[in-house]
């Protein structure tokens, strides 16, 4: 049981170590499949709800570790 | 031809940095165990990462339909690229110490002499163990964004010889130097392979998902230009909050509460 844990978590953290970033580009994904092909989106509002989840992944585990360093300090 | 050179310099900076991390590692068990122990582990490490592209990237290009591969080579480009970003971003706010190869070389140096590892003429188990391990570490990052970037953009064969080129440069200076690459400037390396790779999953992923991006490939350079533009500003965000700027700021605030007083 460790031993697979331990390799899930180091899947995990090969893959992408984060969190919010996972969450991330994989709501941009779902998101951006359903709106193509369940909600016939047109391309534009599609491209930009895409790539709003990227950055919006970023921005938000950068802000999360800021608040981290903030507190230790 | 244009992303054949674009897959071909990605998998060159991406493979350059890891092979410098990789390389202080071959470097110590080198001067502190035996050249040929060092080197014995870094050719084996070497062959499996080869096995490894060779088999998973021709079966990736062989077997799996484009738009599928597209949509998964997408979803990992862009959870690599954005954990690079991160960390580069982070170092350039000043909210995270630069990756110091100097320090860990001197840190492992001690490290194996205090477990008492001496030079010896005969292969050293220890030492081919320690090689192969950095190697093989730092190469699988490097193994997978070749075989990512190489099959979605069907250029196996670029991505090779970019990480290829890329080893033989740094093995090349290192062994001309004889010391760690302190000076390879990885922070600037690892924030435009971070650029790189989440541009190309966005630009894969979302052909993947049935996005059509304005103008095809001719797009590719837009999204590197906003990445570059939206890292700038987080960077930029990030620096007002920085360490040495609250020194700074305290510095100053107790010399004038000093200068009050």
């Amino acid at each position: 049981m460790i031993a697979i844990q331990r390799a899930l978590k180091a899947t995990y953290n090969f893959f992408a170590g984060d969190m919010i970033l996972l969450i991330a580009t994989v709501v941009a994904f779902v998101l951006g499949l359903l709106l193509v092909h369940a909600l016939a989106a047109p391309n534009p509002l599609v491209a930009v709800v895409f790539v709003g989840c990227i950055v919006g992944g970023l921005a938000l585990t950068l802000g999360r570790e800021l608040r981290g360093r903030v507190r230790q300090r | 031809m244009g992303t054949q050179w674009a897959v071909l310099v990605a998998a060159f900076l991406a493979s350059a940095v890891e092979f410098v991390e990789a390389f202080t590692i071959v470097l110590v068990v080198g001067i502190t165990i035996n050249w040929r122990s060092a080197f014995a582990g870094t050719a084996a490490a070497a062959l499996a990462l080869a096995a490894l592209v060779g088999v998973f990237g021709t079966a990736l290009v062989r077997t799996v339909p484009l738009e599928a591969l597209r949509f998964a080579v997408g979803v990992l480009l862009v959870l690599f690229g954005l954990k690079w970003l991160k960390k580069a971003i982070l170092r350039y706010a000043g909210l995270k110490a630069m990756h110091d190869e100097e320090a860990i070389y001197e840190e492992q140096i001690a490290e194996m002499r205090a477990r008492g590892e001496h030079h010896q003429q005969r292969i050293d188990p220890f030492g081919v163990v320690t090689s192969f391990k950095s190697v093989l570490l730092e190469g699988l990052e490097v193994a997978f964004i070749v075989i990512t970037f190489g099959s979605a953009a069907r250029s196996i064969g670029s991505a090779i010889w970019g990480a290829l080129a890329a080893g033989v440069l740094v093995a090349l200076v290192g062994a001309l130097a004889r010391a760690p690459l302190q000076r390879v400037p990885e922070n600037a390396l690892k924030f435009i392979v971070g650029i790189m790779l989440t541009s190309f999953g966005t630009f894969w992923g979302g052909e993947g998902i049935g996005i059509a991006w304005w103008h095809e490939e001719l797009f590719l350079p837009i999204l590197v230009v906003f990445y570059l533009v939206v890292t700038g500003l987080l960077i930029l965000w990030l620096r007002q909050y920085a360490p040495a700027k609250h020194a700074e700021v305290a510095a100053s605030e107790s010399a004038a509460g000093e200068a009050l007083s």
